[in-house]
C-alpha cells in the first residue's frame, strides 16, 4: 500500500515540475535557517570544550543588590570576597572554581598592538574546566599561594606574540607592562563561552586590583562542580541555605539575589530574567512563538500549493470515489503523499545545511566557534518536517475528501 | 467595474482566504523589515555629533588606593601633564566609562516642572572633552574654569533633551529640577550624539562638569592625537600611562574601532534578517504566482467565451490583474489595520513617522509583488484563443 503510495507520489511530483519546485524551494529552505539556529543553540548549551561537566555545574555570575522601596537595581558580578568566604567553604561541591570575566589589556611587539584578553583564576579552575593543554601543565596552587608571575596562554596568543614557534613554555609574554612566565598553552576556544574565554590566564593572587577588598560586588564569577549529578538537588539546597545567611551589609538595599544556576538558567536569567526569576519559561514561550510565526509563511505557502495540486487530480480522486475509497482513505494517502514530499525537501534542507554550515565555520565569522550536524540537530530536522507536512497536508486533504464525485468527474 | 470585480472575489471567498492569508502574513514580514529599515536610515542620516577620528580612549578601571580627594585631584592632574607633554597629543579630557561608541550606560532621571524625564543618559566631563571630541554647540557654552563655584550644578543638555523640555524656547540659564538642593542650571545645548553608533537614536543626554565628588569615578582619558601618530607612539604612550598609573590594568582603544564595531553590531543582525526575508518572500512569489496560474488554466472556459464575446486580450489581461490587485487590497486593510496599531500605541517608543513611511513602503512592495506575480498568467490568459477554449468544454 504505502509503496503505491510512493510510486503514485513520485509520479504526481514529475507531472508539475514548477509547482514541484515551488514545495521543495519552500520546505528546504525554511528547514536549512531552523537546522543552521538549532545547530547554533546546540553549541551553546550542550557540553562542550572545555565546559564539559555541564550536567553538574551550578554557575555564579550575578550579584542583584534591590531596595524594594524605590525600585533600585545594582546589578554586578560577585566579589572574590563573597565567593572565597561564604561559597567556596560548602560541603557537598567537589570543587569551586573561582575566576574573572575576561578584560582587554594591550601589549605592544615590534611595534605591533595586540589586544590581549586576560582572566584571573584560582587552582580549582583548571580541574573544573577540561582545557586541553598542547604543552606545559596548568599553574599550581603553591604558585598561586606566592603570587607567582606565571601565565597560561591559548594557541592564539602563542602565534600572535611569538609567532609560529614549536613551544612556548618557558618564555616570558608581557601584557599590561607586567612580565608573566608562561607556563602552559591550551587549545583555543569560541568567545561565546562567556565563562570561560580569554587569551591570557594568570593567578588571582598577581590582580592589579585588590581582590581582598571586603563587599559583595566585584568582577569574580564562579563554578560550584558536584561530584555526580545526583548530587545536584542536595548542593543547591545546601548553597540556598547558606546564601540566605550571608548578610549585605549595605542599608541602601534590603534585597540581595546571588543565583547559582545551571548553564541554561544563567544563560535566560541573563537576558530574559532578574534575581528572582530565572526567566527560563519566558524565553522558550518567546522563542516557540518565534519559531512558530517563522513557520507560518512557508507553511499558507504550501497549503496554497497542495490545495492547487489536489485540485488539478479531481477526476482521480472522482474516480477513486466512485469505486467506494473512503474519505478517510483519501486524506491517509494524501497527507502520506505529502510527507514524502517534505522529507524529499526536508533531505535538500539537509545537504543545504551541510552547505551553509561549513561556509559559517571557513568563513571565521565567529573564532572558533566551528557547528556541525550532529544527531540532536538532524532528529530536531526530521520532526520539524513530519509536523511541516502534516500541518500542511491535512486541511487540503481534508477539502479533498469532501469533494462531490459527480463535480469532480463533471469538471474536466 | 470594480464592484462586478469585488462580487466575483466574493463569490469564492472561501478558496481566495488562504491567498489572503499568505499576503496578510507576508505584508506583516515586509513591514517589520521596512520598518527597521526607515528607523536606521532616519538615524543614519542625521549627524553624528561628534568627530571620532584620531580619538583614543584610555580605559585604567580605577582601582587607585587614593582615598583622599585633594590627593586624587593631584594625581589626575600629574597624569594629565604628563600625557600633555608628549609630541603627538593635541588635547585630553578625563571621561566617564560611557563615551560615545563605549559599552558601558549610565542613565539618570529627574521631575522638572512637574514633569518626569527618564532614560538620560549621564556624562561626566571636563572642559576640554567637547574639542577632544570635536562636538558642535547649538546655544550657550561648553564648561570652563568658572563652573567650578557656583550655587547651582552647571550642566550641558542634547538638542533633543532640550526640545523635549523647553520646545523652541532657549535653554540656556534654566534651571532644572524640582528638588530644591538637586537644582541644576543649563549653561549650553551641545547637538546629538549618536553614542551607540550610527544607527540608533542619540536620545537624551545630560553632561556634568566632573567635580571633587564625581572624580572616584572616573576611570577612562579620551585623547585627540595629531596625524602622525603611530603605533610606536601607541606603545610609547602605554609605557607612559603604565608608569604613571600604577596597580592598573590599563587598555589603549581607538574610538574608530569600536565605532565600527557598534555599527556591525546592527548591520549583521540585521543582514541576516534581510537575507531571512528576502527567501521568504521569495517563497511567497513564487507560490502566488502558481496559485495564479493555475486558477487562469481554470478559467480557460470563461475566458474563452469572453474572447467570444468581443473582448480584447488586452481587457481580459487586465481583468485578471486587477482582481488579484483587489484581493491584494482586501488583505493589505486588514493588515494596515495592525500595522498603524504601532504607531498608534508607540511600541517601542519609536517616531510614528517611521511606521508611516514604512507603511507606505510595504504597501507597494506588496502591490507590485502582486502585479509582477499575476503579469505573466494574465498575459497567458489574454492569448488563449476561444475557438479552442470552447471547443475543449
Amino acid at each position: 500500500m504505502l509503496k503505491n503510495y510512493f510510486k503514485i507520489a513520485i509520479a504526481v511530483l514529475k507531472r508539475r515540475k514548477f509547482f514541484t519546485f515551488i514545495s521543495l524551494f519552500g520546505i528546504s529552505f525554511t528547514l536549512t535557517i531552523l537546522m543552521v539556529a538549532t545547530a547554533f543553540t546546540d553549541k551553546m548549551f550542550s557540553p562542550d570544550y572545555p565546559d564539559y561537566k555541564r550536567a553538574r555545574s551550578l554557575y555564579i555570575t550575578r550579584v542583584q543588590l534591590e531596595n524594594s522601596k524605590d525600585g533600585w537595581i545594582n546589578v554586578s558580578s560577585a566579589s572574590y570576597h563573597l565567593l572565597s568566604k561564604y561559597i567556596s567553604k560548602l560541603k557537598t561541591p567537589e570543587k569551586v572554581a573561582i575566576f574573572t570575566f575576561s578584560s582587554p589589556a594591550n601589549t605592544y611587539i615590534n611595534n605591533k598592538k595586540l589586544v590581549i584578553e586576560y582572566k584571573y583564576t584560582n587552582a580549582d579552575y583548571w580541574d573544573v574546566a577540561e582545557y586541553q593543554f598542547l604543552e606545559g601543565k596548568p599553574y599550581s596552587k603553591q604558585q598561586i599561594e606566592q603570587a607567582a608571575h606565571v601565565a597560561v596562554i591559548t594557541a592564539a596568543t602563542r602565534k600572535n606574540y611569538f609567532g609560529d614557534v614549536a613551544t612556548a613554555v618557558g618564555k616570558y609574554i608581557e601584557a599590561d607592562n607586567v612580565s608573566y612566565r608562561v607556563v602552559g598553552v591550551v587549545k583555543d576556544l569560541p568567545r561565546t563561552l562567556r565563562n570561560f574565554y580569554a587569551d591570557l590566564y594568570l593567578p588571582y593572587t598577581v590582580s592589579k586590583s585588590d581582590y581582598k577588598e571586603v563587599g559583595l560586588l566585584g568582577g569574580y564569577g564562579a563554578v560550584l562542580l558536584a561530584r555526580s549529578e545526583a548530587e545536584m538537588p542536595k548542593m543547591k539546597a545546601e548553597y540556598e541555605q547558606m546564601i540566605a545567611k550571608v548578610p549585605h551589609g549595605d542599608k541602601e538595599f534590603d534585597l540581595m539575589y546571588v543565583n547559582a544556576d545551571t548553564s541554561l538558567e544563567a544563560f535566560s536569567r541573563n537576558i530574559f530574567g532578574n534575581g528572582a526569576n530565572s526567566g527560563i519559561w519566558l524565553m522558550i514561550t518567546i522563542m516557540s512563538l518565534v519559531i512558530l510565526l517563522f513557520l507560518l509563511l512557508p507553511t499558507i505557502n504550501l497549503i496554497n500549493i497542495n490545495i492547487t495540486r489536489i485540485m488539478e487530480r479531481s477526476s482521480e480522486i472522482g474516480v477513486r470515489k466512485a469505486f467506494g475509497a473512503s474519505s478517510r482513505t483519501l486524506v491517509y494517502q494524501f497527507v502520506v503523499e505529502n510527507i514524502i514530499l517534505t522529507l524529499l525537501g526536508g533531505l535538500i534542507g539537509v545537504v543545504l545545511s551541510i552547505i551553509v554550515i561549513y561556509a559559517f565555520n571557513q568563513s571565521n565569522l565567529v573564532p572558533n566557534l566551528s557547528l556541525s550536524l550532529n544527531l540532536t540537530v538532524l532528529s530536531f530536522g526530521l520532526v520539524i518536517c513530519l509536523l511541516f507536512g502534516l500541518l500542511s497536508g491535512v486541511y487540503p486533504a481534508w477539502r479533498m475528501s469532501r469533494l462531490n464525485v459527480v463535480t469532480a468527474l463533471k469538471s474536466q | 467595474m470594480f464592484k462586478h470585480l469585488f462580487k466575483l472575489i466574493w463569490n469564492k471567498r472561501k478558496q481566495n482566504f488562504l491567498f489572503l492569508s499568505e499576503i496578510l502574513v507576508s505584508f506583516m514580514v515586509v513591514f517589520a523589515v521596512f520598518s527597521s529599515l526607515v528607523f536606521y536610515y532616519q538615524n543614519y542620516s542625521k549627524p553624528r555629533g561628534i568627530a571620532y577620528e584620531r580619538v583614543w580612549a584610555v580605559s585604567f578601571n580605577n582601582s587607585l588606593k587614593i582615598k583622599d580627594a585633594d590627593s586624587l585631584k593631584m594625581f589626575f592632574e600629574n597624569v594629565r601633564t604628563n600625557i600633555k607633554s608628549l609630541s603627538k597629543v593635541q588635547e585630553i579630557t578625563y571621561s566617564s566609562s560611557n563615551f560615545p561608541y563605549a559599552n558601558s550606560h549610565s542613565t539618570t532621571g529627574f521631575t522638572s516642572n512637574g514633569r518626569k524625564y527618564d532614560r538620560i543618559n549621564t556624562y561626566f566631563t571636563e572642559d576640554t572633552y567637547h574639542t577632544v571630541l570635536s562636538m558642535n554647540l547649538s546655544e550657550g557654552r561648553w564648561f570652563n574654569n568658572t563652573d567650578g563655584v557656583n550655587k547651582y550644578n552647571p550642566i550641558v543638555i542634547n538638542d533633543a533633551l532640550k526640545k523635549a523640555m523647553f520646545g523652541t524656547e532657549s535653554a540656556v540659564g534654566k534651571l532644572i529640577g524640582d528638588e530644591e538642593n538637586a537644582k541644576m542650571k543649563v549653561i549650553g545645548v551641545v547637538q546629538d550624539v549618536k553614542a551607540d553608533g550610527d544607527y540608533l537614536t542619540a536620545g537624551y543626554a545630560m553632561y556634568n562638569r566632573i567635580d571633587t565628588g564625581s572624580r572616584k569615578w572616573i576611570g577612562d582619558i579620551l585623547i585627540k592625537v595629531s596625524p602622525d601618530a603611530d603605533a610606536a607612539f601607541e606603545s610609547k604612550l602605554y609605557k607612559v600611562l603604565a608608569n604613571n598609573i600604577k596597580n592598573s590594568n590599563i587598555e589603549i582603544v581607538h574610538l574608530s574601532e569600536i565605532h565600527d564595531a557598534k555599527n556591525g553590531d546592527v548591520i549583521f543582525p540585521m543582514t541576516i534578517f534581510i537575507i531571512i526575508a528576502g527567501f521568504l518572500i521569495i517563497n511567497v512569489a513564487l507560490g502566488l504566482f502558481g496559485v495564479l496560474w493555475y486558477n487562469i488554466s481554470k478559467r480557460r472556459g470563461e475566458i474563452g467565451l469572453r474572447r467570444a464575446i468581443g473582448a480584447s486580450g488586452r481587457s481580459v489581461s487586465y481583468q485578471l490583474v486587477s482582481e488579484s490587485l483587489i484581493l491584494a487590497t482586501l488583505a493589505l486593510i486588514v493588515g494596515t489595520f495592525f500595522a498603524i496599531q504601532f504607531p498608534l500605541l508607540n511600541v517601542f517608543n519609536i517616531a510614528s513617522s517611521v511606521y508611516l513611511v514604512a507603511l507606505l513602503l510595504s504597501l507597494l512592495f506588496v502591490y507590485l509583488l502582486v502585479f509582477l506575480c499575476s503579469l505573466y498568467p494574465g498575459k497567458q490568459a489574454a492569448a488563449i484563443h476561444p475557438a479552442v477554449a470552447l471547443h475543449e468544454e
